[in-house]
């Protein structure tokens, strides 16, 4: 029995079938995030018409620039590292979770994969980085499990607190131990030739690392919809209680799927460090927005593995075309950011509908 | 002095297309204790919410002390002279008793909160009604007893005349009872109006005036507590009726697989299972009888393994499960219908056939346990099971993929059932196998049980219904206060001596409850 | 070395000082049930409208007014989000503060045409009280600062007497503990979450106009670097109890002053920067140890 809020006036004498349709067609799937994708462009056309600027010519910048012959390249890349870091949020919010330590798990895969890729060159470099990378990132990912099942911190609260101090090692080690001799910059040493993700032919930003993330979603997939982990934590995350209560251990779950997430986040940091410019940048990792950008990308597909890769374009998109779109209509990049904020903000409104149809039953 | 100090006239009110109350009347006197009795989901803490304006009928007048109200929330039947006592707490455990008291009517000096009046009305009010309380102290550490003499403080501090108790012994020992009810007996000969909301029907015969019996949304009893009789109370609490299912036992039963040895189980504080054992032999059906919240659930959840016990042992097929987790138990020979099918039974969101995989997805033919397809599911083999389910067990559907929460209550029932028992466990826990389940589902679910048993298979089956025990349970142990009070063979199970026991009639104060360890 | 003197008291104020307002704002909604994590980009907000309003109107209290006023409404999202329609405030503030920076560093070029620094000639800054300045203790420690320092300190006390002396004060305590009980007894809870949340979002407004108008007097892209996100875990550090708060505020001020400080004679300010993150973390697990599951999470 919950409370009534002083709010349950009769309901209009609407037409019954008119709602119910309205109902079913609010209720589609696929309804929210196109809706929120259509509304996020909306506010965002509203507020560069309020900059004075056209907003057909603002968008049609963005979707030139980053879809034009010359820079599918990069798009592909930059949609790759979304991609990435979309799982990392994705894993754990199949099964309910949210793990906002993206940034931390990223600079931690950079940072095994500097050291590894830099103290063994040769031909397993890459493999070994990778590896490392997901090592050190699952692990350090799967540290909120026992938080979650020993101490009762919730898995959103311990990620939140253990990130910016991963950040803030990674760039002590960048700045001090691993520093470039005789460099200015904080940046670690460049890697040699044999330690660098492997090139693909006629592409020069997108390289094997691109590969690997694609199969790392094909992966997701596959676990998620065919094998019986993946089953358990779609069955965590729709009703926990009948999760438990059919036997599924939800604290070891908990711990794969953010030893899984956070093994994400650091192999996308490996391919970062291990792509051009080949070394390990303090703040180059963080600074493209890669981690929220995912985080979008995975709230907007339900963490869907299905939908990622789309709705990873959209934020790809967005942040190529957005620096394309300042270039040539001369409205800021920076309407990429907020557009993804308004994106998310909409998306969290959805239930705003629940309240609209669910107005009066208080059961 | 007999006045009606409320009437509630025609109520009725329905969530979506679950019927809570239809036309219901109520008459409470000025200065006497009513009982409201009934089943869990009978309609009897909707009608209080109703009354209390928590919630707003469909239909229906209320009137308090001659005029007509239309509460539009709590805050308005607050005014009209009522108070409620949640069976749940409503309580601030950081805050201190006197705050709890007079939280949201706060007496204030110079701006800021006047503790000392605060303390002082708690006191005045203890004193009046003997509510013995120290207004100082944190709730937080306060034991059930003393957290419910808060509540009815709370209310009488607003001057409530009307006093709500929902479930009120629930969460109380022996002693505390005794105390409660010479508190209210206080207050209704002071003149104030007392409702209590129970299903306990020794404790509606000890302090009741009159009482109201509601199954099933409607009322189905009025009496005057003097000339009332326990067996009456049942029936009229529990007189669905069931349709006998022919049902000889067939042969004798088998060897034991399911025991339990002096079980206890504590929740925060509170006895709920105490020194329960009892076996289940392959081949039978061990009903378990009692009043809904007599300790019935605490025993299924101990055995599963989803909460922890506090003392005694529980052995399957001779196998102490203590160190062993849900998952290994279901593994090793138990399948569960639960009580609460959409909170626990089933994942709405998901569709009928994953609904019905869950436990099966680690064994052939959906999953694989060996070899390279270790940890795959076989989506055939799942559509496959789930389509020759539906049909068995006539799950009326649209299809395998359709979401659970889309199917009416007998049909999701029928999916759990057709789940748990595809299991092939030796032994079935099944609770409220038929709770909120059509006439026609009940008989095939019972079929179901019954085939089960002549299978070989051991049930336990909880259930409120005394009918469906005697048609079904070739023996019935009866549940009271956390403890079994009594068991009855097939042929000395009638309704009477079930009902008595369920009321706890067997049941004298034993020295053990006295020991009732604190914390 | 002397590090205890008058001006490095000062310094430790100084940084304590926008992250004590996000962090009253971040208690206050937690006091009433509400998980606010939208406490960096509502400062980033307020940082750029207290230097835009100052740049337009030429003085700095506009300045003030403005982020106050605007960063209220900025923070409306949260409060009528969480409140009224019950959506999740976490997703709600990931999103507000993906806004927040997205929007601030959009106006800067619409509005000022520069990207990354706004440090216009002329831009006033808040006042500083010199007027203490010959008065021993206070002078050397708040004769330069502005008025906004004590005043972090002073609302902080103030709140936390409100809260555990007054009717009002007690009600929103209530709200968080048990929203249920609270409304069972007329408390509107969604109304009284949702002003709470507003305002604290103006308390916000006055932690970016301090940093932009009082530490410095320049406004740069994600100018608040995670002082948003120390306030949340000053928050959680404290069980939400505003009266503790300047505590913790101040312990996270001496570790970026002595971290300043350290750095000059090179030592690493990135490991003092973690601190406040693990150190709430390492409390957290201490506290969990030691209560058990019993005590309910601060959120």
């Amino acid at each position: 029995m919950t409370v009534s809020t002083g709010t349950e006036a009769p309901p209009e004498p609407r037409s019954a079938a008119a709602r119910r349709l309205l109902g079913v067609a609010v209720r589609h799937p696929a309804v929210v995030p196109l809706g929120a994708v259509v509304l996020a462009l909306l506010i965002g056309a509203v507020i560069i018409a309020a900059a004075g600027l056209d907003p057909l010519v603002a968008y049609a910048a963005v979707l030139e620039g980053a879809l034009e012959p010359g820079s599918l390249d990069y798009t592909f890349s930059v949609w790759g590292f979304t991609c990435g870091m979309a799982l990392a949020a994705a894993i754990p919010l199949r099964m309910g979770e949210f793990n906002l330590g993206g940034n931390g798990q990223l600079v931690l895969g950079g940072l095994a994969a500097v050291v590894v890729a830099g103290a063994l060159p040769g031909p397993f470099a890459v493999p070994l980085a990778l590896l490392a990378a997901a090592v050190l990132a699952g692990g350090f990912g799967a540290i909120s499990a026992p938080l979650a099942t020993r101490f009762k911190i919730p898995i959103i609260i311990s990620t939140l607190l253990l990130s910016p101090v991963a950040v803030a090692v990674v760039s002590f080690l960048i700045r001090y131990p691993l520093a470039e001799r005789g460099s200015g910059v904080a940046q670690t040493a460049q890697l040699p030739e044999d330690a660098r993700m492997w090139r693909l032919p006629e592409l020069s930003y997108s390289n094997v690392g691109l590969l690997v993330i694609i199969a790392m979603m094909i992966v997701f997939w596959i676990v998620d919809s065919r094998t019986a982990v993946g089953y358990e934590l779609r069955v965590v995350g729709a009703n926990r209680r009948f999760g438990a209560y059919g036997g599924i251990v939800v604290g070891r779950l908990a711990l794969g799927a953010m030893a899984a997430a956070g093994a994400a986040a650091g192999i996308v940091g490996a391919i970062i460090v291990l792509s051009a410019p080949y070394r390990l940048i303090d703040g180059a990792l963080l600074s493209p927005g890669y981690t929220f950008a995912g985080f979008a990308a995975a709230l907007l597909a339900g963490g869907r593995p299905l939908l990622i890769p789309l709705t990873s374009v959209l934020f790809a998109v967005l942040q190529v075309g957005g620096a394309a779109m300042e270039r040539s209509a001369d409205v800021p990049r920076q309407l990429s950011d907020l557009l993804q904020g308004v994106v998310i903000v909409v998306l969290a409104l959805r239930t705003v509908l629940d309240a609209r149809r669910t107005g009066r039953s208080e059961h | 002095m007999t006045s009606a100090a409320v009437e509630l006239r025609g109520i009725s009110k329905r969530f979506d297309a679950v019927v809570a109350n239809d036309g219901v009347d109520l008459v409470l006197r000025r200065g006497t204790i009513h009982a409201v009795m009934g089943e869990n989901g009978a309609g009897k803490s909707t009608l209080m919410s109703i009354l209390f304006g928590l919630v707003r009928p469909d239909s229906g007048d209320i009137v308090v002390n001659g005029v007509e109200r239309h509460f539009r929330g709590p805050l308005d039947a607050i005014a009209a002279g009522l108070g409620m006592v949640h069976q749940h707490f409503r309580l601030f455990d950081s805050m201190t008793v006197a705050e709890n008291v007079v939280y949201g009517a706060e007496p204030t000096r110079r701006g800021s909160l006047d503790r000392k009046a605060a303390a002082a009305r708690v006191r005045e009010l203890s004193d009046r009604y003997g509510l013995e309380t120290d207004p100082d102290a944190v709730v937080g550490r306060l034991s059930a007893g003393a957290r419910q003499r808060v509540e009815i403080l709370k209310a009488l501090h607003r001057d409530a005349e009307i006093l709500i108790l929902d479930e009120p012994t629930a969460v109380l020992t022996p002693d505390e009872v005794d105390s409660l009810f010479a508190v209210l007996r206080r207050a209704a000969d002071g003149g104030a109006t007392v409702v209590l909301v129970t299903h306990k029907i020794h404790e509606v015969l000890a302090i009741s005036d009159e009482v109201t019996v509601l199954r099933d949304a409607r009322v189905t009893g009025r009496f005057r507590t003097a000339e009332a009789t326990s067996g009456a109370l049942v029936q009229a609490m529990t007189g669905r009726e069931v349709r006998e299912v022919g049902n000889p036992g067939t042969g004798e039963p088998g060897e034991v697989v399911l025991e339990v040895e002096r079980l206890g189980v504590t929740d925060r504080g509170v006895h709920r299972v105490r020194d329960v054992s009892f076996s289940v032999r392959r081949g039978e059906i061990v009903g378990v009888a009692g009043v809904s919240g007599n300790g019935q659930h605490e025993v299924v959840a101990a055995i599963l393994g989803t909460d922890p016990i506090e003392s005694g042992t529980i052995r399957l097929l001779g196998r102490d499960l203590a160190s062993l987790d849900v998952r290994r138990r279901r593994a090793l020979g138990l399948a569960v219908v639960p009580e609460d099918r959409r909170g626990e039974g089933t994942a709405v969101t998901m569709s009928t056939a994953e609904n019905l995989s869950l436990g099966h997805h680690r064994t052939p033919p959906i999953g694989a346990s060996t070899g390279w397809r270790r940890g795959f599911l076989n989506l055939r083999a799942q559509r496959d099971m789930a389509r020759r389910l539906i049909a068995d067990y006539d799950v009326r559907t649209s299809g395998e993929k359709l979401p659970v929460g889309a199917l009416s209550g007998g049909n999701a029932q029928k999916v759990v059932i057709a789940r748990e028992l595809s299991h092939d466990a030796p032994v079935l826990i099944a609770e409220q196998p038929t709770q909120g389940v059509d006439i026609g589902a009940i008989e095939s679910i019972h079929q179901r049980l019954l085939d089960y048993r002549d299978q070989g298979g051991a049930v336990l089956l909880v259930s409120h219904e005394i009918a469906e025990l005697q048609a079904l349970a070739d023996r019935v142990l009866v549940m009271f206060a956390g403890r079994i009070v009594a068991e009855y063979s097939r042929a000395d199970a009638s309704t009477e001596r079930i009902g008595a026991a369920m009321a706890g009639a067997a049941e004298h104060r034993q020295a053990g409850e006295h020991e009732e360890a604190a914390s | 070395m002397q590090i205890l003197e008058w001006g490095f008291v000062a310094a430790v104020l100084l940084a304590a000082t926008p992250v004590l307002y996000a962090a009253l704002a971040g208690a206050l909604s937690a006091q009433v049930g509400v998980f606010n994590i939208a406490l960096e980009g509502q400062m980033l907000w307020g940082a750029f409208a207290a230097v835009a309003g100052s740049y337009y109107t030429g003085s700095a209290w506009a300045g003030i007014a403005i982020a106050l006023v605007s960063t209220a409404l900025f923070s409306v999202v949260l409060a009528v989000g969480a409140a009224r329609f019950k959506a999740d405030p976490i997703i709600i503030a990931i999103g507000t503060n993906l806004l927040a920076l997205g929007l601030t560093g959009f106006l800067l070029r619409v509005l000022f045409d520069v990207s990354g620094t706004f440090a216009p000639r002329g831009l006033e800054g808040i006042p500083s009280m010199s007027f203490l300045r010959d008065i021993p203790v206070l002078g050397p420690v708040f004769g330069g600062q502005t008025v906004l320092v004590p005043l972090a300190f002073v609302l902080c006390i103030a709140a936390g007497l409100w809260l555990r002396n007054t009717a009002p004060g007690l009600r929103l305590r209530g709200i968080g503990e048990h929203p249920e009980a609270a409304a069972s007894l007329g408390v509107d809870v969604a109304r009284t979450q949702t002003w709470t949340t507003v305002a604290g979002g103006a308390l916000c407004g006055l932690a970016g106009a301090q940093l932009a108008l009082g530490n410095v007097t320049v406004f740069t892209e994600n100018m608040t670097a995670g002082r948003g996100w120390i306030a949340v875990a000053a928050v959680m550090l404290v069980l939400n109890r505003p009266l503790w708060l300047p505590v913790a505020c101040l312990g996270f001020g001496a570790a970026e002053a002595f971290g300043f400080r350290l750095q000059g004679l090179g030592a690493p300010q990135q490991l003092t920067d973690a601190a406040p993150y693990a150190i709430t973390l390492l409390v957290l697990v201490a506290t969990r140890l030691r209560f058990g599951s019993k005590r309910a999470l601060p959120s």
